[in-house]
């Protein structure tokens, strides 16, 4: 009996499916669209920090020909967007921040707007202004919100265990206060949308959003629109990274022009305009207190963070979930205290960023794992070990770890990069005290993350939804509620399907676009979607698999168990002998006497439940692991790093697809090594200074090291056929490495970022 | 300012005749005008004249000891000439280091040097070669030149002694003598797609079997591309062993006068300068 052995699309290297489209130029982004009678939108933005509007005169602007609408608060319904619902898409009373939006205007071309705003005039009466939160919160601190007088929007407490039994129990305790500061997304594809009401005032709005079904509900009040007549298009998105998962006043500004005008009105961003008013990760000052045992335990961990939340609250504010995540729960600490405080400042504000609060987290407390390990005279590798968390574990914080490779990952970074000789190695010789000559320094430094890699339950439901039909050639449509914003999601639900069906990857459609056709989704965040949107698909798919067999199993004459579908067949499940085409099995359904179609859908909900008020739970379905070592050099006498090499081991539950992971890892380690070494938002006294391409340095191509990757398959028992996220954790470790391979290198240690050649040659020399 | 026309005329002739009105801004490779002008750093004048389809201004020629190049040259064609290549490999280093790819392919010699940037690139290999600079007009109807060195074309950020009637047509100078070397030095924070914080360039010969630098200049680490008299000064004849070399390197930071910016801090800036011509020296020794 001849076998043919089944062939399996999971673990393979898979080129995304909307790759050709985008490097042909094919693919349709918000700035592509064009509708007939489309107009063209621009805002007036504050020229003050801190101000005090007193007359709006939009008159010269409206006569200018070519002007349909100019638009200021009074023409908007003042109700306040955000996380925070503290800022109208168009100011009224006062400006708080120099991007802040205080008229628009549409017009029959983009330089008729632009006169247009030149012809508005606004008065404004100064305030004064603070920039440092610690300032910020004196008391005698201008007050930005004058519903927060003392300027503090959200606080946040956790602890677990006894912090003061922890600092008994220690040998060593170490003190360190950390700086991290602005910078931003940089997507490739800047901010626009494009709005249009039809006769029965129903809207649609071509939409960058990364979160659909939510934007419809966020918006309605905002736009005085009710979310059922608002049809959300998602255009091909250039990159999100978290940023698109708030609403920003720029949307609004465009769904009201077009209502004021009653014809379609399109609104992008400048690339200046981009730096200026998008949302940055947010600045932390992190005062970290750990104590160690001299046997290498772990004691406790003491943490108070201010976080500068600029003029208004996005998701931002909300980082500190993702930060004690990480200082209570990425070894294990029996007492932990964490404290986090707010802070409204005439700044830029911060939003959702890949990696949430977790570079900054992990930056403090991968430093302080370092210093621990030299305190008690451990390896920094042992050190790690000994404390690393380990599969089956629940943490104090209430995260069940069913999978866990930390571990592992930490041994085969290690292992793989030569970490223990190196690091031993480069410290006597690198920093110069034993002749190793020359101004460049070689050293390595190690740092691991913890992220959430199934989803994290902040709404009331963490789920996704999936429909998807057969036509009568074997042609699949998926329809799945989760967007694709670059990172690769329709490429894994279609090879789930595929899978499922044993169809080739080429026979799966994926309908991920359009709030009309695609079922509810909570969004493109919290590395959820190879897992839960993956889990969905795959669900649904089996559900249409079974369909298929129990028809065929009638057709044929056998039973269902005795049959497998595999490459556009009904085979034999034991042979793989072919029986029956697909196509023909469903055709015979369309035709039989009691017609059938092939149609199924899914809503995955996963297990995870929401944190308590004390922060604790179990709030992701899984969560994903990693180990990043770092080698570099450093020129001593210009302050330069170059990177060398970077080792990257991630507990990816199991591979699906190779190729998009190994993307996620080179994206996340240019991404990671940005915040490390160049990118800056330079912002002084509330206005950027370096707005362009050109002065704020994204990682560049000649800059990217080798990169040596290990995926650690952990096989999760709950992610769809083992996997977990991954999108977030290649980003969030390297720059706590970087600063450990620089201390390795030249006995310096850095607690702020990022180490750029000036600060570096500055501390080098001791030059304040 | 809006523009009132616009030209693009074919030769020389018809270009200077156009500009003896003023009120014109001239662009070639349109690297600097466009951004400037997008980003309110620049006016648009009443005229702009398009100089890129002036005949004979584009391309690399020696004639006897003196090597010319056009205006209009790329500094694509300037990473690609065998010519400079072979007499004076500083300025190609100098194109290799410039922006990108798709920048050099249209920004051109004569733009880098009348854009006046302190920081221009191949402002400083000219520098060590003690480039002339043609000047052409139209005086009442006749052609008119003048030559000035390159030392003294810059005079401020952004400004030249170009008059507003005038465009820069040549860059000439004598193909260095066998025996020349030199090295250019560009510091940017990242390998490319970066403006200097600071350059640096050293050039010398050797005469009576001694090697000597007679030439060092530095970008960005002053109003203008400048030369480096001082260093000069010292490293007149002498040959480059360690203490000269250390000595030329702190001579260097008299011879800067840096500003704090985005790119980088007086500081820093006189750091790098003392670092960069300590290795520039090193390089050529």
């Amino acid at each position: 009996m001849t076998v043919i052995e089944k062939q399996t699309l999971i673990g393979k290297a898979i080129p995304k499916l909307d790759g050709p489209k985008k490097v042909t130029g094919e693919a349709r982004y918000v700035q592509d669209i064009e509708l007939p009678r489309m107009l063209f939108a621009k805002i007036l933005r504050s020229s003050r920090v801190h101000a005090r509007i007193v007359r709006i005169d939009t008159s010269a602007a409206r006569k200018l020909p070519g002007v349909h609408a100019v638009i200021t608060a009074a023409d908007t319904p003042g109700v306040p967007l955000g996380h925070g619902k503290d800022n109208p898409p168009l100011k009224s009373d006062k400006v708080r921040s120099l991007r802040d939006e205080v008229a628009a205007v549409a017009a029959e071309s983009e330089d008729i707007a632009e006169r247009a705003l030149s012809l508005i005039e606004v008065d404004y009466e100064d305030l004064p202004a603070v920039f440092d939160p610690n300032a910020a919160l004196l008391d005698d601190a201008p007050v930005i919100h004058e519903s927060h007088p003392d300027n503090i929007p959200f606080t946040y407490e956790y602890s677990q265990g006894d912090v003061g039994q922890g600092e008994r129990d220690s040998d060593v305790v170490i003190e360190d206060k950390f700086t991290l500061h602005f910078v931003t997304h940089c997507c490739m594809g800047v901010s626009g949308a494009v709005a249009q009401f039809d006769a029965d005032d129903n809207l649609t709005v071509y939409s960058q959003t990364q979160v659909p079904f939510l934007y419809k509900k966020d918006i309605a009040p905002i736009i005085d629109v009710p979310p059922e007549k608002i049809r959300v298009i998602q255009p091909s998105i250039g990159g999100g990274f978290g940023s698109k998962l708030d609403i920003y006043p720029f949307e609004p500004i465009c769904i009201l022009l077009a209502r004021a005008t009653r014809r379609p009105v399109k609104l992008t961003f400048t690339r200046e305009e981009e730096f200026l008013a998008s949302p940055t990760r947010q600045p932390v000052e992190l005062t970290l207190r750990s104590g160690v045992k001299k046997d290498g335990t772990l004691t406790f961990r003491d943490v108070a963070t201010v976080h500068d939340n600029g003029a208004y609250t996005s998701w931002g504010a909300t980082t500190p979930f993702v930060i004690m995540q990480t200082i209570s729960s990425l070894y294990r600490v029996p007492h932990c205290s964490y404290r986090t405080t707010v802070v409204y400042t005439n700044n830029p504000y911060s939003g959702s960023f890949r990696g949430f609060g977790n570079l900054q987290a992990t930056f403090a407390v991968e430093s302080h794992m370092d210093k621990l390990a030299e305190a008690v005279a451990m390896d920094p590798l042992a050190f790690r070990l000994q404390n690393a968390q380990q599969p089956g574990e629940t943490t104090p914080q209430g995260m069940v770890f069913r999978s866990c490779g930390l571990a592992e990952c930490l041994t085969t970074a290690a292992e793989r990069s030569g970490f223990v000789e190196k690091h031993a190695r480069y410290s006597r010789y690198g920093r110069g005290q034993n002749g190793q000559g020359g101004p460049v320094k070689r050293g390595v430094g190690i740092a691991s993350l913890l992220h959430v890699g199934g989803g994290a339950k902040i709404y009331r439901s963490d789920g996704c939804g999936t429909m998807l039909k057969i036509d009568d050639y074997g042609h699949v449509t998926v329809l799945t509620g989760a967007s694709e914003i670059g990172q690769g999601s329709e490429t894994v639900i279609a090879q789930f399907v595929a899978e499922e069906l044993g169809l080739p990857i080429s026979s799966i459609s994926v309908v991920n676009d359009d709030s009309e056709l695609t079922p509810w989704d909570v969004g493109v965040h919290a590395s959820r979607t190879t897992f839960i949107a993956g889990n969905s698909a795959q669900r649904a798919a089996r559900k249409a698999r079974e369909k298929l067999l129990a028809a065929a199993a009638t057709k044929l004459e056998l039973s269902a168990e005795e049959l497998d579908l595999r490459e556009g067949n009904v085979t034999r499940a034991d042979t793989g002998e072919a029986l029956l085409e697909l196509p023909r099995l469903i055709r015979s359904l369309h035709f039989a006497k009691k017609s059938e179609v092939v149609m199924t859908a899914e809503y995955y909900e996963p297990p995870s439940v929401p944190q308590d008020k004390e922060f604790k739970g179990d709030v992701s379905a899984s969560y994903a692991f990693g180990t990043q070592v770092v080698e570099l050099e450093v020129d001593t006498e210009t302050g330069v790093i170059r990177i060398v090499k970077v080792t990257a081991a991630h507990d990816v539950g199991r591979v699906i697809n190779s190729l998009g992971i190994q993307g996620q890892i080179e994206g996340g380690v240019a991404m990671g090594m940005g915040y490390a070494i160049s990118e800056h938002l330079l912002v002084d006294e509330g206005v950027i200074q370096n707005p362009c391409f050109r002065d704020y340095k994204l990682v560049t191509a000649p800059e990217m090291p080798e990169i040596d990757m290990h995926f650690i398959e952990t096989l999760d028992p709950e992610g769809p056929s083992g996997a977990k996220g991954v999108g977030e954790a290649p980003a969030i470790c390297i720059a706590a490495a970087v600063v450990n391979a620089v201390y390795n290198a030249t006995g310096t240690r850095f607690d702020s970022l990022p180490l750029t050649p000036e600060r570096v040659l500055r501390r080098l020399k001791n030059h304040a | 300012m809006t523009i009132e026309q616009y030209a693009a005329p074919e030769t020389l002739d018809e270009l200077t005749r156009l500009l003896s009105g003023g009120n014109a801004l001239i662009f070639a490779g349109g690297t600097d005008v466009m951004p400037q002008t997008r980003a309110g750093a620049r006016q648009f004048q009443p005229y702009l004249i398009n100089a890129s389809r002036v005949a004979g201004l584009r391309g690399i020629s020696r004639e006897g000891a003196r090597i010319r190049i056009g205006a209009l040259t790329t500094v694509t064609d300037i990473l690609e000439s065998n010519l400079l290549s072979e007499h004076v490999p500083v300025l190609v280093e100098a194109a290799d280091c410039f922006a990108s790819g798709q920048v050099r392919n249209t920004a051109t010699l004569g733009g880098n040097l009348c854009n006046a940037s302190p920081a221009a690139d191949l402002a400083i290999p000219l520098l060590l070669v003690d480039a002339e600079l043609e000047l052409s007009s139209n005086d009442n109807g006749a052609p008119s030149r003048r030559v000035v060195p390159i030392s003294d074309f810059f005079v401020a950020p952004g400004k030249t002694v170009l008059k507003p009637t005038e465009i820069l047509t040549r860059v000439i100078f004598d193909a260095p003598p066998s025996g020349f070397r030199a090295r250019f030095i560009k510091f940017g924070t990242r390998p490319a797609l970066d403006i200097a914080v600071v350059s640096v360039g050293v050039a010398g010969a050797t005469a009576n079997m001694v090697f000597a630098i007679t030439r060092v200049a530095f970008g960005a680490a002053a109003p203008t591309p400048i030369r480096g008299k001082k260093t000069e000064e010292l490293l007149e004849g002498r040959l480059l062993v360690d203490d000269t070399i250390l000595a030329a390197s702190s001579a260097a930071q008299k011879d800067v006068s840096p500003i704090s910016d985005v790119r980088g801090s007086a500081w820093y800036r006189r750091e790098l300068v003392r670092t960069l011509t300590e290795r520039a020296l090193h390089d050529v020794a």
